[in-house]
């Protein structure tokens, strides 16, 4: 029961990628360009013996591209009595770097979750890496068996469109740069940076990273980048960092988190309004002050956010943010005068 | 399950790997069954599997085939035999993206009280981590703010098929005490956790945030046959034939209007940065908060009345009185 398609089949891409890998995979010497292209699938048909088979080649570097976006580590090696010889460059798969660690195997439950940190991405940034990601995951989870999840359908909100820019360089470790806007003085500034990873704190995304410009490690609000996301290039190339050490990330963590902790707000809520509610000062309690304290990261988005109770609430300190809360109502009110 | 996705070919060559990995185990399942199980249609499972049957291996081997059985194919079942090894005969690992969105996803899963045990999403990150190709940690991570408890009460509530009650501030600063919702689906949107329920009193489906509920409890009254035949549409807010037009434009740090209102067409670019927008609302008075919160980063252009509104908010903030204003009715 061999299946072949019939002679005016044109194979398709992913049929290709799927013969490069099933070769990759299966050679154990590794196999030269000069072989894949004249004997693999999707290629062999249109390769030209001793002829120019450029556009094919270029095909090739394409292909291995999308093998490693797929997450296959395609691995390159020149032999070792070919010192230096580029053309007797072989390719290969390693099985231990492509296939999961054995044994593992989801429950109905845990595949549900997973499922659901996929759904959290629908229509966002990330989502198709989540959805091709949970449909590998699928593969090792029992077909046909339901979960105990249901009734609930969350959506993570990650609108910035630099998001997935500086996701993707979060992944590849390049050098990015942006503009960026100051927030109390409104100045725009070129920033280069070396992105670690994005966190969102208090509803709001940060990059953190390795700021060259300051030579230190530094936090950067995606709603206020003010230009897209580009790799920093050498000539061609784009540039890439170290991956940094864990401790440093999270010693970032840590401080951005520190800082937090030390600054604080104190506000006066009215009773039974709805900052009553946000703040979550129990109605029930018989001596409640209607004080309450919080800690922010930001002064800024702790101003926009009070701003919408602006008439429940009063600051009690620290003076700055009440001032800021005040000019930006000022502006308000004389952009729509 | 999700709904299926629309493949490109990125995503149809990582089904044929998934497939594969599945379907070489062994095991012959029904199509109907990996539809379901990988929200995608019949036809394009049958093409990855039709796509995984033509690839060979001759040139490298005597042999080289994954074999299908297409009469089999046609009755809607499906199974792989292989007569080589060494080429996809498990499941392939994560690329680092996926494997980071994913943890993405855990991580705010994790945020949503009562959903998981925190030991539970640990195991499935360390499982995310070593299935990740460079075994590397979540590069994203998601950690919200305070939640409420009322969450908890809600899901026991939905779990047991019974009405909550609970206090209630609507939009317009008025609490209801004790009322009544039939709880039919959580929808946390980012910071926001939206309940959509039955409203026995309007039989109708409405939208509750969780952060305006207090004490809420669970009741004795069983979930009604009306609500459980509700339809809830993807949208937390559903536009009225009555609601007016208003043209907003916003800058960078207000770009998540664009997303809390759903304009009613494309955004449209003003200059580098800036976005303008049209969006429907109920009442042009509830605008004034929602667009001075952002201190100058949001502005509303048309009509005067909106424009009227949003001054009005930031004045009234501000302790001053705008002579123009128009007089808050209720």
């Amino acid at each position: 029961m061999t299946n072949k398609p019939s002679n005016e089949y044109k194979v398709s891409k992913p049929e290709r990628l799927f013969s490069l890998t099933c070769a990759l995979l299966y050679t154990t010497r590794g196999l030269t360009k000069t072989e894949i292209l004249r004997s693999v699938r999707g290629y062999d048909t249109e390769y030209v013996e001793g002829g120019d088979n450029s556009s094919l080649e270029r095909k090739f570097e394409r292909d291995k591209e999308s093998l490693r976006h797929n997450g296959i580590q395609l691995e390159a090696r020149i032999p070792a009595h070919e010192d230096e010889n580029n053309q007797a460059t072989v390719y290969l798969i390693k099985r231990e770097s492509f296939y999961w660690p054995k044994d593992i195997k989801f429950t109905p439950r845990q595949l549900a979750l997973l499922n659901l940190a996929a759904e959290a991405w629908a229509g966002g940034s990330l989502s198709t890496a989540a959805s091709r990601g949970i449909t590998k995951l699928r593969a090792m989870g029992s077909v046909g068996e339901d979960s105990d999840i249901v009734g609930i359908a969350p959506r993570i909100q990650a609108y910035e469109p630099s998001f997935r820019d500086l996701n993707n360089a979060v992944s590849d470790y390049q050098v990015v740069q942006f503009d960026y806007r100051n927030p109390q003085t409104g100045e725009i500034m070129t920033r280069t940076l070396q992105p670690w990873l994005l966190r969102q704190v208090a509803g709001q995304w940060l990059v953190m990273g390795f700021d060259e410009l300051r030579q230190d490690t530094r936090n950067f609000m995606l709603r206020r980048i003010v230009s897209k996301v580009t790799a920093v290039k050498a000539g061609k190339d784009s540039v890439s960092f170290e991956p940094p050490a864990k401790h440093l990330i999270d010693a970032a963590v840590a401080d951005l988190d520190a800082l937090a902790q030390k600054q604080t707000a104190l506000l006066r809520v009215k009773p039974d309004t709805e900052a009553w509610f946000r703040f979550e000062l129990d109605l029930s309690s018989a001596k409640h002050t209607g004080e309450v304290e919080l800690h922010y990261h930001d002064i800024y988005v702790l101003a926009e956010q009070l701003r919408e109770y602006a008439n429940e609430i009063e600051v009690v300190r620290p003076e700055s943010l009440a001032a800021l809360i005040r000019a930006g109502f000022e502006k308000v009110a004389d952009q729509h005068a | 399950m999700p709904n299926e996705q629309k493949l490109d070919d990125s995503d149809r060559f990582n089904l044929m790997l998934a497939l594969t990995g599945l379907l070489v185990q062994g095991e012959e399942y029904e199509i109907a069954d990996l539809v379901k199980h990988f929200g995608v249609s019949k036809n394009e499972i049958i093409k990855a599997v039709k796509m995984i049957s033509f690839t060979d291996l001759m040139s490298f081997n005597d042999f080289g085939h994954y074999l299908v059985d297409y009469d089999d194919l046609d009755d809607g079942y499906v199974s792989i035999k292989y007569d080589f090894s060494n080429a996809v005969d498990e499941v392939p690992r994560l690329s680092s993206r996926q494997a980071s969105a994913l943890a993405a996803g855990l991580v705010y899963l994790s945020s949503l009280p009562g959903l998981v045990d925190n030991s539970e999403i640990e195991e499935l990150q360390k499982i995310l981590a070593s299935g990740d190709s460079r075994g590397a940690a979540p590069e994203v991570i998601i950690k919200p703010g305070s939640r409420d408890a009322d969450l908890v009460i809600i899901r026991d509530a939905m779990a047991k098929g019974v009405a909550i009650s609970c206090d209630y501030l609507n939009l317009r600063g008025v609490t209801t005490i004790g009322r009544v919702i039939e709880p039919l689906r959580i929808d946390p949107q980012g910071e926001t956790i939206y309940l959509r329920g039955w409203c026995p009193e309007s039989q109708d489906v409405r939208s509750f945030r969780v952060d305006r509920m207090r004490n809420a409890k669970a009741t004795e009254i069983a979930i009604s046959a009306e609500a459980r035949a509700a339809v809830l549409s993807d949208e937390i807010y559903s536009p009225a034939e009555t609601d007016s037009i208003v043209t907003v434009e916003v800058d960078p740090e207000a770009y998540s209007l664009i997303f809390d209102f759903k304009p009613v067409e494309e955004p449209e670019s003003i200059s580098a940065f800036v976005k303008r927008f049209k969006i429907k609302v109920g009442d042009v008075r509830n605008l004034g908060r929602i667009i001075a919160r952002f201190g100058g980063a949001a502005r509303v252009i048309a009509p005067e009345s909106a424009k009227a509104a949003v001054r009005e908010f930031a004045l009234k903030a501000i302790g001053e009185n705008s002579p123009s204003a128009p007089r808050d009715v209720e």
